[in-house]
């Protein structure tokens, strides 16, 4: 995939972007964040950040510790709200929406912008409900409906397998990579648009990991995708497109090949080099 | 720590050098002291210890002795005989072991139901500056006098049902079919109905903050999990707050239900002290609690003390019950949480 | 969506419950102790403290009750903090972890939630029966029975709570048990063992149905402790129920009295525990 987007630090214009089919397709803008501040307190913990997630690609948001991309991500479905002493400025448009103004519905925002949360949080309920108390929130479903969409959901999260014969069993009783699929499948089976990922393999070991990471790859036909990484290998390993942030401040992003390759900014390059961490 | 009696290495040692060095025989000895000091406090400790349980041990045994004259003259028929004669002697225990359970009932159908809600309020919905101000005036309930409750009761609340709430109860359920019995007869103000309301106020900050705390020890991101998924607050509530923090909310609960069976002073004064079971719940009735505290001083002959003392008995074997269970589902808890 | 409107509307109706009891909890509480102040305080007067009580249709006060309340009371906490401390501290200290420890760590809690009326019910068979007659000390004796269970939980987790460094340092002197006990722990546990003290006090000052039976009711006064002795909750239990309009506005004030002392033990109980928790 070759692109002519260079680093952005400000605007970001539409790219036109190749594919191997050789068709020129131009690249929707599912997500876009302008002029964004986050405040915890009184304290300036995003500083200005403007960054586009396009439709069904993959980007990823990497920095060290305390950087504020985790911050950046719980904007986006708006989740900080719980919190008092946290709120945001600035504009993030959901299709063309901003999904900052205080007339938005949360709970439709949330329908739409799905979240795994770093540590596996199954619902205290058996496998089978944590999946179709979901999916009751918005629809009416029967039993054999929702015995289908709970089956896909699974299959999705390519967890169907493995607990088919145990759906009645309670959710904890998983590994911790199965219970991480059973909350990624319960994320897809309300059918949102974006999946936010926090981290989602920090918690597991490397074998779901690698499995949690080609679900990532096919998630992305469907749904528009974010994940936030401390891994950089990860990073590129998963995303389409990579953004590098520092101290609040998004300071560089583009395709993953070319900031794994040949970064603009001088900070990214001493990041991913290792330099400083 | 060594027994007196086992020599240890620094008794040897010392023994070895106590002719050659003055100092270290004083040494010695004020080891050898500060170690029967340290035994006797030991012993002190352990025996106050082992006294608590000879407490309880003793309240078990003395009331169980105390009622043996009465179960032996009316045996199980005790449990179930209604009437209470103090000339004919005879005396049976139906109508305060149905008036205690009765206002238990009331008590907690109304007290859990809010304490719930109080908790939720509490957790999810008040703004933080009013978190603690609130959760204080909440304990400040629990610690009014039950006796407070009782005169307030019998001053203010009870002639305030009489007038105003008791006469609309039997207008609007006299024509209907089953539930006109549960609200017959004259409206004393006094009763059942009244008892059990106040007995809800008096465990109602037990309930609230019990389930306060086990609300709050919820993890955060489980909650977020469930907001991230477009669930509104009830239903976070709902289906993650509450199957998380079962165990711990029945222990709450079931420790205001040991307090309820047991209060006196609240329930005696507005429960009309009438040695009746009906099934309406605006006539007078009485508890265990009540008749021991109304008939206990003028109690003439064995008979009747000791039923008094039996009907105590009963009453502390239940809560007893109740007690334990609610302590055990609570030590579950806390150990899940700490 | 009209599954999205009913959960809206489920969600906005339990929020609006919630808030609904909250206020109506904290209106009991505005409601009781307005009352209370209202019926109580118009009897308040320096005759309330000084003058006897009175038979029905002359004039008093509530000395006897007064001093004999004080009197039992300090009594039962002078009985009760010396054998909770004590076993406590075996809980906390000597025998943490041992089965004792674990078997009165669950009977303390059950006896702290114990019908009083019960408690009362038992030192009358120990006491009033074989000495054949009511007891201001049977009285306090009883009082004790409750003081103990909420000194003994008090003092374990305070005494829990004192860091094992504090300890280990004192133990590595040389120093035995006791006297790390005696000279580090319980300073260190100090304030919270006076809130366990303060709680107690508070606990027993307006219970009623333990002294029904064991020290009775006096209406005169008298310092006896082998004789029958008035008391504050035993006077207003007595004139509250009677049919007299001026007992019953004396029961009104002792109400009065009890609650303000009971709140104001509970309020320093509560500073004590936050200025510890601050130090």
């Amino acid at each position: 995939m070759s692109t002519s987007m260079a680093a952005v630090h400000g605007s970001s214009p539409v790219p036109v972007v190749a594919h191997a089919a050789d068709t020129a397709v131009a690249m929707e803008e599912k997500v876009t964040v302008r002029s964004l501040n986050f405040y915890y307190g009184g304290n300036r913990a995003l500083k200005d950040i403007n960054v586009s997630l396009y439709a069904k690609r993959v980007t990823a948001f990497i920095g060290p510790s305390g950087c504020g991309k985790s911050t950046l991500l719980r904007v986006l479905n708006r989740v900080y709200d719980l919190y008092p002493h946290q709120r945001a400025e600035g504009e993030v448009m959901l299709d063309g929406e901003n999904i900052l103004a205080p007339a938005q519905d949360l709970n439709l925002l949330r329908a739409r912008v799905g979240m795994v949360f770093q540590k596996p949080t199954p619902f205290p309920m058996s496998i089978y409900e944590n999946i179709a108390f979901g999916v009751r929130l918005y629809e009416r479903a029967g039993k054999a409906d929702l015995d289908m969409r709970v089956e896909q959901a699974l299959r999705r999260a390519a967890l169907w397998d493995e607990v088919k014969d145990k759906l009645g069993a309670n959710g904890l009783s998983l590994s911790g990579g199965q219970q991480q699929r059973l909350c990624i499948a319960r994320t897809v089976a309300v059918k949102p648009e974006v999946i936010l990922l926090d981290e989602p393999c920090s918690a597991l070991d490397p074998i779901s990991t690698a499995k949690i990471e080609g679900l990532i790859d096919e998630l992305k036909d469907d749904y528009t995708i974010a994940i936030v990484t401390h891994n950089m290998q990860q990073a590129a390993r998963c995303s389409d497109f990579t953004a590098f942030m520092y101290l609040g401040e998004l300071v560089e992003y583009g395709t993953t090949s070319k900031m794994f390759t040949t970064p603009t900014d001088r900070r990214t390059q001493d990041y991913i080099t290792g330099r400083f961490g | 720590m060594q027994s007196p009696g086992r020599r240890s290495v620094v008794d040897v040692a010392f023994q070895g050098t106590l002719r050659a060095d003055p100092a270290a025989a004083s040494r010695a000895r004020t080891l050898t002291k500060l170690r029967l000091t340290d035994n006797a406090f030991r012993q002190i400790t352990r025996a106050a210890a082992v006294g608590v349980l000879l407490i309880l041990g003793g309240v078990i045994f003395s009331l169980f002795e105390g009622a043996l004259p009465a179960f032996r003259a009316f045996g199980v028929n005790f449990l179930v005989q209604e009437s209470w004669n103090p000339v004919t002697e005879k005396f049976g225990a139906f109508a305060p072991i149905y008036g205690t359970i009765m206002t238990s009932f009331i008590a907690m159908a109304i007290a859990v139901p809010l304490g719930l809600l109080i908790a939720l309020f509490l957790t999810e919905l008040c703004p933080l500056w009013l978190r603690r101000p609130i959760g204080i005036a909440i304990e400040l309930l629990a610690g009014i006098p039950s006796i407070i409750y009782g005169i307030w009761g019998l001053f203010v609340f009870a002639p305030f049902l009489q007038q105003y709430v008791q006469p609309a109860l039997i207008d609007i359920f006299g024509h209907v079919p089953v539930l006109s019995s549960l609200f017959a007869g004259p409206p004393y103000g006094i009763g059942v109905l009244t008892a059990g309301l106040i007995l809800a106020i008096m465990v109602l900050p037990f309930i609230t903050s019990v389930s306060r705390d086990v609300f709050e020890a919820v993890p955060p991101v489980l909650k977020e999990a469930a907001y991230g998924l477009g669930c509104t607050t009830w239903e976070v509530v709902r289906y993650v707050v509450l199957p998380y923090t079962r165990v711990g909310v029945i222990g709450g609960i079931m420790l205001g239900l040991g307090r309820a069976l047991g209060e006196t002073m609240a329930v005696t004064f507005v429960i009309g002290n009438a040695h009746r079971v009906s099934s309406s719940l605006i006539a007078p009735g009485t508890t265990i609690s009540a008749t021991i505290a109304n008939e206990f001083t003028e109690a003439v002959g064995d008979l009747y003390t000791s039923s008094l003392i039996a009907l105590g008995f009963l009453l502390f074997v239940i809560t007893f019950i109740v007690l334990a269970a609610a302590r055990y589902l609570l030590a579950r808890i806390e150990r899940r949480i700490g | 969506m009209d599954l999205y409107a009913r959960r809206r509307l489920r969600n906005r109706i339990v929020m609006v419950l919630s808030y609904a009891a909250t206020g109506v909890g904290l209106g009991w509480l505005a409601l009781i102790l307005g009352t209370l102040v209202f019926e109580g305080a118009s009897g308040l007067s320096l005759k309330v403290f000084t003058e006897m009580t009175p038979p029905p249709g002359a004039d008093g006060g509530l000395l006897n009750p007064i001093v004999g309340s004080l009197i039992m009371t300090a009594i039962a906490v002078a009985i009760g903090t010396p054998v909770g401390i004590l076993a406590g501290t075996y809980m906390a200290e000597y025998g943490r972890y041992s089965k004792l420890a674990h078997v009165v760590r669950f009977i303390n809690d059950i006896l702290l939630s114990a019908p009083s009326i019960v408690i009362g019910l038992f030192v009358y068979e120990l006491m009033v029966a074989p000495m054949g007659h009511f007891s201001g000390i049977a009285g306090a004796v009883a009082l004790a029975v409750l003081v103990i269970p909420v000194v003994v939980r008090t003092t374990e987790d305070m005494l829990s709570l004192v860091p094992k460094e504090l300890r280990e340092a004192a133990t590595a002197l040389g120093m035995p048990l006791a006297y790390v006990i005696g000279k580090v722990s319980y300073r260190a546990a100090r304030a919270g063992i006076i809130t366990g003290i303060l709680l107690a006090i508070a606990r027993i000052s307006g219970e009623t149905a333990p002294i029904l039976f064991t020290a009775l009711n006096n209406q005169f006064f008298s310092t006896n402790l082998n004789a029958p002795m008035a008391s504050l909750p035993a006077v207003i239990f007595q004139f509250a129920l009677s049919p007299y309009h001026d007992w019953q506005k004396l029961a009104w004030t002792g109400a009065l009295i009890i609650t303000m002392a009971v709140l104001a033990l509970s309020i320093t109980a509560r500073m004590l525990a936050s200025s510890r928790k601050m130090s």
